[in-house]
């Protein structure tokens, strides 16, 4: 008794077992499905001297039968090492929460992504409309102002956004310091060095 | 022995002067600012020396390209800023008693206080002094034994042998970075299976590309690497921060302002606790995959336990100072112990400087590279040389540069930067994502390498959620082609042995040693949960 909380024995702890088992299905579907699909060296050949040599697949196959027993004996493992009750609320896991946040930053950055990669294009053809000229963005890639607005404005979109959603809001010295960053990234990434391009350009 | 002071002499002229022997002054300019870059990124919250090392390896890259004369000035900046990392992260922990890594934590327990009586400066003056001097040695530690064990490994392995043992690092790393060995182990051959997308050795074309002809080249090192560090670091970070909502994250205390003396007197009563510290963090460094927090503990408790008065320790005496911060800046010199003798990264500074020596030039880091090879002039052809062996000598140059400005202006320089210590988390985060798209889209010239990135740090990001270590993962993911070289070479060798790795004593010895850390390792984790 002595004041201590009494242990009690509760059931094996379902993320262990969750790991466990995806990485065990991982593997057999590698195995049987991807590796046989997709690497066209056997595990062994024989070389023309008649000597056998590893293929393509020895590796993998190798380090995924590792996986696969490894995964095995973790989930055996964890079927027969049972917590106990108060342990329950520490155990590392991945909630509803943190799934939400990863869609949401990935939709966030993706949407950031799109607005780098269209921007530039949609003002030379705005710009085209205006002046009645038939220049494509992939022609002005190397152009000031057109080369910095995908990479300006969709940068700027998707830091902002990320920094409005940590703070609650968005203060002007929050504008100003990514404003800074785009300048210095442009700075250093095209003014100062040559031979590599700003997100989109390379990909015009 | 003259054979190796001329390789020396060698190494160190390699960084002073170009081939045709004009002074050099680009891998010295190139130490120096990556040493201030460091200070200032181990000064502001949130940001470490990995991180940094992270982002500046690409625009290096793009800097100064691939080639051979590349190799020095990356390194030299790559080297500066591991260093200044290490001494910048004691300012927001003594001044605002923010730790911006865990092992500074322990700083705050006597720097903070000693800020708060009026001894902020005297207190960095003390984290600085124990720190450079914690570096130094754990550097001539590595300085001397590297070669030698190198030497070792090199006349004593072979091929299975080398692939045991690499298997035997990573179950170790498996064993002491995370809180489940299995866990560890299982995404230790994730990261290797991963790492293989793209390759091919047998001249069948690419492997493993889901029919993704981008992928045909294999995953962008560099992208893969960084999105399980830095971008898994800035998901976790962000989240933190959109739960809790917190605008302001270091509050600014008007601190009183006392004695900054820091003279002789005070440096022989540090001596002894920083000697002990330094040891403690050389040792706990030198083993792959232990980190700064073990080493900065044990040397804190182990201060106490000798001192005279125990009760004082973190009421604000410079003895807590400088136990924790010679013992964690003590780790990175002893870390490069397995990095320049077996090839094998102990940390994640470590594996930005072999994948710099991976991507430029064609130097190699392992045994092989200390063959103290005759040196012979031929005319009409050249010298032969153990190039490999002059560049490692010029790696331990660098090293000895960095010492030197840490010694000098490295004080100095990190008693300026609490301004820094006050940038919010909140745009630091963003920012950094925006840089690191950025610089690996520039790197690698197309979004495939800004795709990596998003796919590797929710695999990141997953892993620190179900508290897995991702060191095994990223030395998994790096350690991949040489370990399917070795145990290829050493199937081909045996004849097409199944048992071959079985067949040497030595490599049964080491597989047998992993099993046994995996199995050690997980009762005793099983324990500590019971």
């Amino acid at each position: 008794m002595g004041g201590k909380a009494q242990k009690t024995e509760a059931a094996p702890d379902p993320w262990d077992i969750g790991f466990g088992a995806v990485l065990f299905v991982f593997a057999l579907l590698a195995l049987f499905v991807w590796f046989p699909n997709d690497i066209r060296g056997g595990f062994v050949e024989v070389d023309h001297a008649g000597k056998p040599e590893p293929g393509d697949a020895f590796f993998p196959v190798l380090l995924t039968s590792a996986i696969l027993v490894l995964s095995a004996s973790h989930v055996l493992k964890s079927l027969l090492l049972r917590r106990h009750s108060d342990e329950a609320r520490t155990t590392a896991r991945l909630t509803r929460d943190d799934l939400i946040f990863l869609v949401l930053f990935n939709l966030l950055v993706c949407a950031g992504l799109a607005a780098m990669y269209w921007l530039g294009p949609l003002v030379t053809a705005v710009a085209g409309f205006v002046s009645a000229s038939d220049l494509t963005y992939r022609q002005l890639v190397d152009t000031v102002p057109y080369k910095y607005v995908g990479y300006g404005i969709g940068g700027f979109l998707m830091t902002a956004t990320l920094i409005a959603w940590a703070e609650a809001g968005l203060r002007w010295q929050a504008i100003l310091a990514v404003m800074g960053v785009i300048a210095a990234s442009i700075i250093v990434f095209d003014v100062l060095l040559i031979n590599v391009q700003l997100p989109p350009n390379a990909d015009y | 022995m003259e054979l190796a002071l001329e390789y020396i002499a060698r190494g160190v002229l390699e960084v002073f002067f170009t081939a045709d022997g004009q002074f050099d002054w680009l891998p010295i300019a190139m130490v120096f600012g990556g040493l201030l870059l460091g200070i200032a990124i181990g000064a502001t919250p949130g940001l470490n020396g990995p991180f940094a090392m992270a982002l500046s390896l690409p625009v290096l890259i793009s800097v100064f390209g691939h080639s051979d004369e590349a190799l020095l000035p990356i390194l030299g900046f790559l080297i500066g800023i591991m260093k200044g990392a290490t001494i910048g992260g004691a300012v927001p922990a003594i001044l605002f008693n923010t730790p911006g890594t865990p092992d500074a934590f322990l700083t705050t327990l006597d720097g903070y206080p000693m800020a708060k009586k009026g001894l902020g400066i005297k207190a960095l003056k003390v984290a600085h002094f124990s720190s450079a001097s914690g570096d130094t040695f754990s550097d001539m530690v590595l300085f001397i034994s590297a070669p030698v064990l190198a030497v070792m490994i090199e006349r004593v392995l072979d091929l299975p042998e080398k692939s045991a043992l690499i298997i035997l690092s990573l179950s170790f790393m498996a064993a002491v970075a995370g809180k489940s060995p299995t866990k560890g182990m299982i995404v230790g051959l994730l990261g290797m299976l991963l790492a293989l997308i793209g390759s091919t050795l047998s001249g069948n074309g690419p492997r493993m590309t889901f029919g993704i002809a981008a992928l045909g080249n294999g995953l962008p090192l560099t992208s893969a690497i960084l999105g399980v560090l830095v971008l898994s670091e800035v998901l976790v970070g962000l989240e933190e921060m959109t739960r809790a909502r917190r605008k302001k994250i270091a509050t600014l205390v008007r601190l009183p302002r006392g004695d900054t003396h820091f003279g002789l007197r005070d440096i022989r009563q540090l001596l002894p606790t920083i000697f002990r510290s330094a040891a403690i963090g050389t040792a706990v460094g030198a083993l792959p995959g232990i980190g700064t927090t073990l080493a900065a503990t044990l040397g804190y408790d182990a201060a106490r336990r000798v001192s005279k008065h125990p009760e004082k320790f973190g009421t604000g005496i410079p003895e807590g100072v400088a136990a924790t911060e010679a013992a964690n800046s003590s780790v990175s010199g002893a870390n490069l112990i397995p990095v320049m003798s077996l090839g094998i990264p102990g940390n994640f500074a470590a594996v930005f400087l072999i994948l710099a020596v991976e991507s430029v030039g064609d130097f190699t880091l392992g045994p092989s590279v200390f063959r103290f090879d005759e040196i012979k002039e031929i005319e009409g052809f050249g010298t032969i040389i153990n190039k490999d062996l002059v560049v490692a000598f010029s790696i331990f140059t660098l090293m000895v540069l960095a010492n030197l400005f840490n010694w000098t202006a490295g004080g100095w320089f990190m008693r300026t930067l609490g301004v820094l210590s006050r940038v919010p988390k909140s745009i630091m985060l963003p920012s950094v994502l925006l840089i690191t798209l950025t610089a690996v889209y520039a790197q690698d010239g197309g979004f495939i390498a800004i795709w990596v990135v998003i796919i590797f740090g929710a695999i990141g990001f997953v892993l620190r959620k179900l508290e897995v270590s991702i060191l095994p993962f990223v030395i998994g993911f790096l350690l991949a082609p040489r370990l399917e070289e070795l145990i290829r070479g050493g199937y081909s060798a045996s004849g097409g042995d199944p048992f071959f790795l079985l067949k040497s004593p030595i490599a049964l010895l080491f597989l047998g040693l992993s099993i046994f850390i995996l199995v050690f390792a997980g009762r005793r984790a099983a324990a500590i949960r019971a």
